[in-house]
Protein backbone atom coordinates (compact mmCIF):
# COMPACT_ATOMS: atom_id res chain seq x y z
CA UNK A 1 0.00 0.00 0.00
CA UNK A 2 2.80 2.71 0.82
CA UNK A 3 4.56 2.01 -2.58
CA UNK A 4 1.45 2.72 -4.49
CA UNK A 5 0.56 5.88 -2.54
CA UNK A 6 4.40 7.35 -2.38
CA UNK A 7 4.08 10.42 -3.71
CA UNK A 8 6.27 10.72 -6.92
CA UNK A 9 8.93 13.23 -6.69
CA UNK A 10 10.68 11.67 -3.86
CA UNK A 11 10.07 8.04 -5.83
CA UNK A 12 11.43 9.65 -9.22
CA UNK A 13 14.34 11.22 -7.90
CA UNK A 14 15.66 8.38 -5.73
CA UNK A 15 15.28 5.94 -8.66
CA UNK A 16 16.28 8.10 -11.16
CA UNK A 17 19.87 9.32 -8.65
CA UNK A 18 20.07 5.47 -8.32
CA UNK A 19 20.39 4.90 -11.97
CA UNK A 20 22.59 7.11 -13.12
CA UNK A 21 25.22 6.75 -10.33
CA UNK A 22 25.10 3.08 -11.94
CA UNK A 23 25.48 4.34 -15.25
CA UNK A 24 28.72 6.74 -14.05
CA UNK A 25 30.05 3.98 -11.76
CA UNK A 26 29.60 1.47 -14.93
CA UNK A 27 31.27 3.46 -17.32
CA UNK A 28 33.93 4.14 -14.83
CA UNK A 29 34.12 0.64 -14.16
CA UNK A 30 34.73 -0.03 -17.59
CA UNK A 31 37.45 2.35 -18.89
CA UNK A 32 39.67 1.41 -15.43
CA UNK A 33 38.83 -2.13 -16.30
CA UNK A 34 40.16 -2.06 -19.55
CA UNK A 35 43.24 0.18 -18.36
CA UNK A 36 44.07 -3.00 -16.67
CA UNK A 37 45.26 -4.44 -20.28
CA UNK A 38 46.43 -1.09 -21.51
CA UNK A 39 47.70 0.65 -18.66
CA UNK A 40 49.92 3.63 -20.49
CA UNK A 41 46.36 5.07 -22.04
CA UNK A 42 46.13 9.07 -20.26
CA UNK A 43 42.59 9.09 -22.13
CA UNK A 44 41.21 6.12 -19.64
CA UNK A 45 42.82 7.92 -16.84
CA UNK A 46 40.83 11.17 -17.70
CA UNK A 47 37.59 9.60 -18.63
CA UNK A 48 37.30 7.41 -15.45
CA UNK A 49 37.90 10.59 -13.01
CA UNK A 50 35.48 12.46 -15.07
CA UNK A 51 32.83 9.61 -14.73
CA UNK A 52 33.21 9.50 -11.39
CA UNK A 53 32.64 12.89 -10.84
CA UNK A 54 29.00 12.84 -12.22
CA UNK A 55 28.41 10.28 -9.97
CA UNK A 56 28.21 12.88 -6.97
CA UNK A 57 25.27 14.85 -7.96
CA UNK A 58 23.71 11.73 -8.89
CA UNK A 59 24.69 10.36 -4.82
CA UNK A 60 23.46 13.43 -3.59
CA UNK A 61 20.14 13.44 -5.88
CA UNK A 62 20.03 9.51 -4.85
CA UNK A 63 20.13 10.09 -1.34
CA UNK A 64 18.32 12.80 -0.51
CA UNK A 65 15.34 11.43 -1.78
CA UNK A 66 15.63 8.62 0.06
CA UNK A 67 15.79 10.37 3.36
CA UNK A 68 12.56 12.21 1.86
CA UNK A 69 10.63 9.06 1.56
CA UNK A 70 12.10 7.47 4.62
CA UNK A 71 11.01 10.91 6.65
CA UNK A 72 7.41 10.57 5.39
CA UNK A 73 6.86 6.33 5.61
CA UNK A 74 9.53 5.90 9.22
CA UNK A 75 6.35 5.95 10.93
CA UNK A 76 4.35 3.48 9.00
CA UNK A 77 7.16 0.71 9.84
CA UNK A 78 6.19 1.00 13.96
CA UNK A 79 10.25 2.20 15.04
CA UNK A 80 11.19 -1.59 13.69
CA UNK A 81 13.02 -1.15 10.06
CA UNK A 82 12.27 -3.98 7.71
CA UNK A 83 15.49 -5.75 6.26
CA UNK A 84 15.04 -4.47 2.96
CA UNK A 85 15.70 -0.47 4.41
CA UNK A 86 18.31 -1.29 6.38
CA UNK A 87 20.27 -2.73 3.97
CA UNK A 88 19.40 0.37 1.76
CA UNK A 89 21.18 2.25 4.46
CA UNK A 90 23.98 0.09 4.66
CA UNK A 91 24.88 0.12 1.02
CA UNK A 92 24.00 3.85 0.28
CA UNK A 93 26.32 5.22 3.64
CA UNK A 94 29.29 2.70 3.09
CA UNK A 95 28.76 3.77 -0.85
CA UNK A 96 29.42 7.65 0.08
CA UNK A 97 32.51 5.79 1.76
CA UNK A 98 33.01 3.72 -1.37
CA UNK A 99 33.12 6.77 -3.86
CA UNK A 100 35.07 8.87 -2.08
CA UNK A 101 37.77 6.66 -1.77
CA UNK A 102 37.63 5.45 -5.45
CA UNK A 103 37.13 9.30 -6.82
CA UNK A 104 40.30 9.90 -4.40
CA UNK A 105 42.42 6.85 -5.95
CA UNK A 106 41.18 7.97 -9.67
CA UNK A 107 42.77 11.21 -9.09
CA UNK A 108 46.04 9.90 -7.75
CA UNK A 109 45.85 7.68 -10.46
CA UNK A 110 45.39 10.79 -12.85
CA UNK A 111 48.21 12.23 -11.36
CA UNK A 112 50.86 9.71 -11.08
CA UNK A 113 49.82 7.16 -13.71
CA UNK A 114 50.38 4.39 -11.66
CA UNK A 115 49.12 1.25 -12.90
CA UNK A 116 48.09 0.36 -9.32
CA UNK A 117 45.86 3.05 -8.95
CA UNK A 118 43.84 2.21 -11.80
CA UNK A 119 43.33 -1.28 -10.55
CA UNK A 120 42.62 -0.36 -7.03
CA UNK A 121 39.49 2.06 -8.90
CA UNK A 122 38.74 -0.71 -10.76
CA UNK A 123 38.35 -3.15 -8.34
CA UNK A 124 36.49 -0.48 -5.81
CA UNK A 125 34.24 0.32 -8.48
CA UNK A 126 33.10 -3.62 -9.13
CA UNK A 127 32.51 -3.46 -5.39
CA UNK A 128 30.22 -0.48 -5.71
CA UNK A 129 28.66 -2.25 -8.35
CA UNK A 130 27.83 -5.52 -6.84
CA UNK A 131 26.32 -3.19 -3.81
CA UNK A 132 24.03 -0.92 -5.73
CA UNK A 133 22.60 -4.18 -7.33
CA UNK A 134 22.64 -6.15 -3.63
CA UNK A 135 20.53 -3.05 -2.90
CA UNK A 136 18.08 -2.61 -5.94
CA UNK A 137 16.98 -6.30 -5.38
CA UNK A 138 16.73 -5.70 -1.74
CA UNK A 139 14.48 -2.63 -2.29
CA UNK A 140 12.35 -4.03 -5.07
CA UNK A 141 12.12 -7.79 -3.47
CA UNK A 142 11.50 -6.03 -0.12
CA UNK A 143 13.78 -8.73 1.63
CA UNK A 144 12.83 -9.07 5.03
CA UNK B 1 12.84 -7.26 -8.65
CA UNK B 2 13.33 -8.40 -12.37
CA UNK B 3 11.86 -5.85 -14.21
CA UNK B 4 13.49 -3.29 -12.17
CA UNK B 5 16.91 -4.92 -12.58
CA UNK B 6 16.08 -4.59 -15.81
CA UNK B 7 15.11 -0.96 -16.11
CA UNK B 8 18.57 -0.64 -13.97
CA UNK B 9 20.56 -2.44 -17.05
CA UNK B 10 18.67 -0.25 -19.17
CA UNK B 11 19.30 2.81 -17.90
CA UNK B 12 22.57 2.91 -16.36
CA UNK B 13 23.95 1.02 -19.36
CA UNK B 14 22.18 4.01 -21.43
CA UNK B 15 23.34 6.82 -18.72
CA UNK B 16 27.45 5.24 -19.20
CA UNK B 17 27.04 5.11 -23.18
CA UNK B 18 25.74 9.05 -23.02
CA UNK B 19 29.06 9.53 -20.12
CA UNK B 20 31.46 7.69 -22.79
CA UNK B 21 29.97 9.47 -25.79
CA UNK B 22 30.43 13.55 -24.02
CA UNK B 23 33.56 12.25 -23.13
CA UNK B 24 34.49 11.02 -26.52
CA UNK B 25 33.06 14.85 -28.45
CA UNK B 26 35.37 16.90 -25.75
CA UNK B 27 38.57 14.34 -26.09
CA UNK B 28 41.39 16.37 -27.84
CA UNK B 29 42.88 13.61 -30.18
CA UNK B 30 41.29 11.49 -32.86
CA UNK B 31 42.76 8.32 -31.26
CA UNK B 32 41.00 9.24 -27.77
CA UNK B 33 37.74 9.95 -30.09
CA UNK B 34 37.91 6.56 -31.39
CA UNK B 35 38.93 4.90 -28.43
CA UNK B 36 35.83 6.08 -25.82
CA UNK B 37 33.52 5.44 -29.02
CA UNK B 38 34.72 1.86 -28.73
CA UNK B 39 33.71 1.39 -25.43
CA UNK B 40 30.71 2.80 -25.94
CA UNK B 41 29.89 -0.81 -27.83
CA UNK B 42 30.66 -2.25 -24.03
CA UNK B 43 27.88 -0.88 -22.85
CA UNK B 44 25.61 -2.47 -25.50
CA UNK B 45 25.30 -5.92 -24.40
CA UNK B 46 23.43 -4.38 -20.87
CA UNK B 47 21.58 -2.65 -23.02
CA UNK B 48 20.04 -5.15 -24.79
CA UNK B 49 19.74 -7.00 -21.74
CA UNK B 50 17.83 -4.58 -19.98
CA UNK B 51 15.29 -3.23 -23.24
CA UNK B 52 14.27 -6.99 -23.47
CA UNK B 53 14.02 -7.40 -19.77
CA UNK B 54 11.66 -4.29 -19.11
CA UNK B 55 9.50 -5.59 -21.83
CA UNK B 56 9.07 -9.10 -21.07
CA UNK B 57 8.79 -8.78 -17.20
CA UNK B 58 6.80 -5.42 -17.67
CA UNK B 59 4.02 -7.34 -20.06
CA UNK B 60 4.11 -10.17 -17.11
CA UNK B 61 3.85 -7.74 -14.67
CA UNK B 62 0.86 -6.09 -16.12
CA UNK B 63 -0.95 -9.09 -16.85
CA UNK B 64 -0.09 -9.96 -12.52
CA UNK B 65 -0.62 -6.54 -11.10
CA UNK B 66 -4.02 -6.97 -13.15
CA UNK B 67 -3.64 -3.28 -14.69
CA UNK B 68 -6.61 -2.48 -17.57
CA UNK B 69 -5.99 -3.58 -20.70
CA UNK B 70 -6.19 -0.39 -22.14
CA UNK B 71 -4.05 1.71 -19.97
CA UNK B 72 -2.85 4.43 -21.52
CA UNK B 73 0.32 4.99 -19.55
CA UNK B 74 1.63 1.40 -19.95
CA UNK B 75 0.66 1.73 -24.27
CA UNK B 76 2.82 5.33 -23.84
CA UNK B 77 5.42 3.68 -22.43
CA UNK B 78 5.59 0.61 -25.26
CA UNK B 79 5.52 3.35 -27.71
CA UNK B 80 8.38 4.90 -26.01
CA UNK B 81 10.25 1.74 -26.13
CA UNK B 82 9.89 1.37 -29.29
CA UNK B 83 10.69 4.93 -30.09
CA UNK B 84 13.93 5.21 -28.04
CA UNK B 85 15.31 1.94 -29.61
CA UNK B 86 14.60 3.15 -32.97
CA UNK B 87 16.42 6.91 -32.33
CA UNK B 88 19.43 4.40 -30.18
CA UNK B 89 20.16 2.71 -32.94
CA UNK B 90 19.98 5.40 -35.14
CA UNK B 91 22.03 7.54 -33.36
CA UNK B 92 24.46 4.53 -32.89
CA UNK B 93 25.03 4.03 -36.22
CA UNK B 94 26.24 8.18 -36.64
CA UNK B 95 28.67 7.19 -33.78
CA UNK B 96 30.07 4.49 -35.88
CA UNK B 97 30.46 6.52 -38.63
CA UNK B 98 32.57 9.06 -36.15
CA UNK B 99 34.40 6.23 -34.86
CA UNK B 100 35.28 4.53 -38.04
CA UNK B 101 36.73 7.85 -39.27
CA UNK B 102 38.53 8.69 -35.85
CA UNK B 103 40.26 5.61 -36.18
CA UNK B 104 41.60 6.18 -39.53
CA UNK B 105 42.76 9.89 -38.52
CA UNK B 106 44.43 8.37 -35.71
CA UNK B 107 46.26 5.72 -37.84
CA UNK B 108 47.26 8.58 -39.82
CA UNK B 109 48.99 11.18 -37.68
CA UNK B 110 46.43 11.76 -34.71
CA UNK B 111 45.33 14.81 -35.71
CA UNK B 112 41.84 16.20 -35.82
CA UNK B 113 40.12 17.59 -39.07
CA UNK B 114 37.23 19.58 -39.73
CA UNK B 115 35.21 16.96 -40.97
CA UNK B 116 35.82 14.71 -37.62
CA UNK B 117 34.96 17.84 -35.62
CA UNK B 118 31.99 18.13 -37.89
CA UNK B 119 30.57 14.67 -37.52
CA UNK B 120 31.31 14.76 -33.60
CA UNK B 121 29.17 17.93 -33.25
CA UNK B 122 26.48 17.07 -35.64
CA UNK B 123 23.67 18.33 -34.18
CA UNK B 124 20.91 15.76 -35.95
CA UNK B 125 23.47 12.78 -35.17
CA UNK B 126 23.99 13.38 -31.68
CA UNK B 127 20.44 14.77 -30.82
CA UNK B 128 18.96 11.00 -31.71
CA UNK B 129 21.08 9.45 -29.19
CA UNK B 130 19.74 12.80 -26.18
CA UNK B 131 16.38 11.88 -27.87
CA UNK B 132 16.92 8.14 -27.38
CA UNK B 133 17.71 8.64 -23.96
CA UNK B 134 14.67 10.65 -23.53
CA UNK B 135 12.38 8.67 -24.50
CA UNK B 136 14.03 6.16 -21.24
CA UNK B 137 13.56 8.75 -19.14
CA UNK B 138 9.94 9.60 -19.70
CA UNK B 139 9.81 5.77 -19.21
CA UNK B 140 10.70 5.91 -16.29
CA UNK B 141 8.49 9.18 -15.15
CA UNK B 142 5.59 6.72 -16.42
CA UNK B 143 6.34 3.83 -14.69
CA UNK B 144 6.83 5.81 -11.12
CA UNK B 145 3.66 8.09 -11.53
CA UNK B 146 1.63 5.93 -13.03
CA UNK B 147 -1.25 8.18 -13.92
CA UNK B 148 -4.85 7.07 -13.76
CA UNK B 149 -3.53 4.02 -11.99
Amino acid sequence: MIAFSRPFWPLFLHVFGAMALFGAILAAGITSAVSWRQPGLVVLRRATFRALLVAVPAYIVFRAAAQWIYSKEQDAYGGSDPGWIGIGFIVSDAGLLLLLVTIGCAFWWQRSGKPLAGRIVAGLSALYLVMLAVAWLAMSGKWG
Amino acid sequence: MLHVTAAFFLFGGSAAAGILNTLAIRAERPSETAYLLRLVRVTLPLIGIGAAGTLVFGIWLWHELGFSIGAAWIWISLALWVAGNALGGIGGRHQEKTRELAERLAAAGDASTAELNALLRDRKGNALSWLAGAAILAILVLMIWKPGS
